[in-house]
């Protein structure tokens, strides 16, 4: 039997830090997952996000600090298989063995019968394939493959490494839509990994950002879209702002003839304008460019990447 | 821990290495008991006092019969090397290290897991051994008249003491694949330690008064004394035939190689449940 929590199954990380040599991986990485949602876990190639994952499963022996997950270390947990499923980068599979195998292999630790396999294997859409041998099985199939591996124990728990890489356009739209699933209806954590934003942002709720090592932004995705605003371009553009005012927005100047309005809400801007009788001659929601703001984050200069060469960061 | 075992024996039974290893254990197994048959039954060698005479009228048939089943004993234990090497080897190489440890991060068990199942399997491939020698050393005796099993209880015993001889040597090789976590590397300097270096070396010092005794404890010797292959053979006709004639009792035998086997694989489990797996 499992005492483990089905609900509420949290991660937090404190102080963790890796070194390898000269090189600091991980840098005191303080955060935490919350249960029940989908946290992308973001940074550029080298960021260390691999080895974050590795010291949070017990992979990889932290120089300092610990991980836990629901309250315990990894190698602490109870059949672990049920509580935490992972599908980690460069996870390998024994070329000769298909991929039907491999999962067996890891089902016979936890007593998982072979019905349960094969269930995998069709939800992952790989159940023809999974009887080949694994050498012979393009990159997306072994994402798919490892997947179903991290699945096997129907987890409350679920870290994914760049689970979209090698994935085709179809096979990304199939891997959001089954992350969405497995939180969104089924309340499982998901912690998703990529050095992409944008090809999370749809699908996480929140996010922990890190770069060279270091934290640099934890929260949710709206706090990281910031507040709305709308933009607005009329004609008399101070008239504008204080019927605006008048009716209880914050408003500044955006160039000469616009205004930006600290408001989502672009129905009671144009309404507003046509009350004053001031012509609208644009209006839009003012998204946060994202990409834009990861890059900021990541390449700030006290995080330039140090896996690049020295005349490259001058530059 | 059952669970685990399993595991392990569904990782050995779902690569060509399951028929692949028994088969090579199986042929290889004849091969060599149909030529050490050959020699002992039908060709010439020297006698105590020099002169050639027919190897079978030096022996009692429970005597041939033993030399000529146990005549592969030295490929049999390479092979259980090489298995072992592989078992953790394997999961180095392929990075399959990774699931293995996330289904039991309790790296202890892993390696108590894999030493059970990697005993089962040598077994297994023991027996493919066992038949392989039967065939090919029973045609020779067949050939030469004489009995399959003069003694039929001297031969279970020793055939016992030779799958015994193979575990031990597969938790040789355990340690070893560990130790080196390259499988290629392992492979290469088990099999060059366990066919080339050792032998020679034990071979050579044989002839070195001071260090003769010390050869006795060599793997390669102690597998030798550990099937009492020369039980009830005049020491002068050993020493002839190449081998020492001063060896271990076949207990003190199986000890010293359990002392090899156990420090390998303290070794392994030392290492394993230090290092980092990326
Ligand atoms: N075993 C190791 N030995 C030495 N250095 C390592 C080891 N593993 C990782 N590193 C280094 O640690 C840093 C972080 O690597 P990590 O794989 O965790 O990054 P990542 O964020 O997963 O990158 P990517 O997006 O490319 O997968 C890199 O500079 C990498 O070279
Ligand atoms: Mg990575």
């Amino acid at each position: 039997m499992t005492d483990a929590p089905r609900e509420g199954t949290g991660i937090s990380a404190r102080g963790l830090t890796k070194t390898f040599g000269p090189l600091r991986a991980v840098d005191n990485l303080t955060f935490e997952v919350r249960p029940g949602r989908v946290t992308g876990f973001l940074g550029p190639n080298g960021a260390g996000k691999t080895t974050t994952l590795r010291m949070l499963l017990g992979l990889i022996r932290p120089t300092s600090g610990e991980a836990l997950i629901g309250g315990r270390r990894y190698a602490d947990i109870d059949r672990p298989m049920q509580v935490v499923g992972s599908a980690l980068e460069a996870t390998g599979f024994h070329p000769g063995r298909s991929g039907r195998d491999h999962l067996r292999v890891l089902a016979a630790t936890h007593g998982i019968p072979d019905s349960r396999v094969d269930e995998l294997l069709e939800l992952v859409g790989i159940p023809a394939a999974a009887r080949k041998r694994a050498g012979a099985y393009s990159m997306g199939m072994r994402q798919r493959l490892g997947l179903a591996a991290g699945l096997l124990g129907d987890p409350q728990v679920l870290l994914l490494d760049e689970p979209a890489n090698g994935l085709d356009p179809e096979g990304i739209r199939w891997m959001r839509g089954f992350l969405r699933h497995l939180a969104q209806d089924e309340g499982r954590t998901v912690v998703v990994s990529s050095h992409l934003l944008s090809e999370v942002e749809q699908t996480v709720d929140d996010v922990v950002i890190i770069a060279n090592g270091h934290l640099v932004r934890e929260g949710t995705m709206d706090e990281l879209h910031g507040d709305p605003a709308v933009l607005v371009r009329t004609r008399d553009a101070s008239a504008l702002a204080d019927a605006l005012v008048r009716s209880g927005l914050a408003v500044q100047p955006e160039g000469p003839a616009a205004l930006r309005v600290q408001t989502g809400d672009l129905a009671r801007v144009g309404d507003v304008a046509l009350a004053a009788g001031q012509p609208v001659y644009e209006l839009r929601a003012l998204r946060t460019d994202l990409e834009r703001l990861f890059l900021d984050l990541t390449e700030a200069p006290e995080h330039s990447n140090r896996n690049r060469l020295p005349e490259e960061i001058d530059r | 821990m059952t669970g685990l075992v399993r595991s392990e024996l569904r990782k050995a039974l779902t690569t060509k290495m399951a028929w692949g290893m028994p088969l090579a254990q199986f042929v290889l197994a004849a091969v060599f008991a149909a030529i050490t048959g050959g020699f002992l039954l039908f060709v010439d060698i020297p006698g105590a006092d020099g002169t050639p005479i027919p190897a079978r009228e030096l022996f009692e048939d429970g005597v041939l019969a033993r030399m000529t089943y146990t005549g592969g004993l030295q490929v049999g234990y390479l092979l259980a090397l090489v298995l072992g090497i592989l078992a953790m080897g394997s999961e180095y190489r392929h990075k399959t290290l990774t699931a293995t440890f996330l289904a039991e991060p309790r790296r202890g068990r892993v390696v108590a897991a894999k030493v059970v199942g990697l005993s089962v399997v040598v077994v297994l491939n023991g027996l493919a051994h066992l038949a392989g020698a039967v065939v090919g050393g029973g045609i020779m005796l067949l050939l030469a008249d004489v009995p399959l099993f003069p003694d039929a209880g001297d031969l279970a015993g020793v055939m016992l003491r030779l799958l015994l001889v193979l575990v031990l040597w597969g938790l040789m090789g355990l340690g070893l694949g560990v130790l080196l976590p390259n499988q290629v590397v392992a492979l290469f300097v088990g099999v060059a330690f366990a066919f080339l270096i050792e032998p020679l070396l034990s071979f050579g010092i044989t002839f070195v008064d001071a260090l003769a005794d010390a050869a006795r404890f060599f793997p390669s010797q102690a597998s030798t004394a550990a099937l009492s292959v020369f039980e009830g053979v005049d020491p002068a006709t050993a020493q002839n035939m190449g081998f020492n004639p001063d060896q271990l009792d076949w207990w003190a035998a199986a000890l010293t190689l359990l002392v090899y086997a156990a420090v390998m694989t303290a070794v392994g489990w030392v290492l394993t449940r230090r290092r980092d797996v990326a």
